[in-house]
């Protein structure tokens, strides 16, 4: 590639990617809003939820070969 | 934070695989280096490694593209993804040579049998599993990431 060619794909470059502004960190502090996410999350567990936990509980127990398996699948 | 929900929808399907995957190398040393178990069982890695967490994350955006259309609960959801997952993961591991198909049992790992029977019921724990984990793992970080 001779310089002719390296100064145009230089300017072809420079044309397709767009510039990174001066300041390119968000205007505000992001953290505080994903706290707010956090504490907003609590959801009850209904009882057939830890039913079906504690089935899943049982059957690993009583079998515990399929622990691979579902780690597998996993 | 309206932007890209097709991207935070697949980060929040990856999350789960992403954590069981060292686990998975954890087991594998231990067992394959540490105590020398003969059986190749890193052959058995390949789908857990490079398929189901893509799976997974193509399943949360299909979740978000399909929701207003089905409103289907997360968790439900979720339970669909293990009767794809299986036959897939069944394809991979019978030729990888993770698991055989005898006449009454499936053979894992050239050391679980595995009676059709239980399997059935084993099937069952699995959609269970799924029903769990994206019910509340992945549903929690939809909201953290304002997709639900």
């Amino acid at each position: 590639m001779n310089p002719l060619e390296q100064e145009r794909l230089k300017k072809l470059l420079k044309q397709a990617l767009p510039p990174v502004d001066e300041s390119p960190e968000p205007a505000c502090d992001l953290w505080p809003a994903v706290l707010r996410r956090l504490d907003q999350g609590h959801t009850r567990v209904p009882w057939f939820d830890w039913a079906l936990l504690a089935g899943v509980g049982v059957f690993v127990a009583f079998t515990p070969a399929w622990i691979p398996v579902i780690l597998y699948y996993l | 934070m309206n932007t890209h929900p097709y991207l935070r929808a697949f980060l929040s399907g990856l999350f789960v695989p992403t954590l069981i995957m060292p686990l998975l190398l954890t087991v594998f040393i231990v067992v394959r280096l540490g105590l020398q178990w003969p059986f190749p069982i890193e052959r058995g890695l390949v789908f857990p490694m490079a398929l189901v967490p893509g799976l997974w994350g193509l399943w949360s955006m299909l979740w978000l593209r399909s929701h207003e259309l089905t409103h289907l609960p997360l968790g439900i959801h979720g339970a669909l993804l293990p009767f794809l997952l299986l036959p897939a993961g069944a394809v991979v591991a019978k030729y990888s040579g993770v698991v055989n198909f005898e006449s009454s049992s499936v053979f894992w790992f050239n050391a679980v049998h595995i009676p059709y029977a239980v399997f059935a019921v084993g099937f069952l724990a699995g959609i269970t599993v799924y029903y769990l984990v994206w019910k509340y793992i992945v549903g929690f970080l939809n909201r953290v990431l304002g997709i639900a």
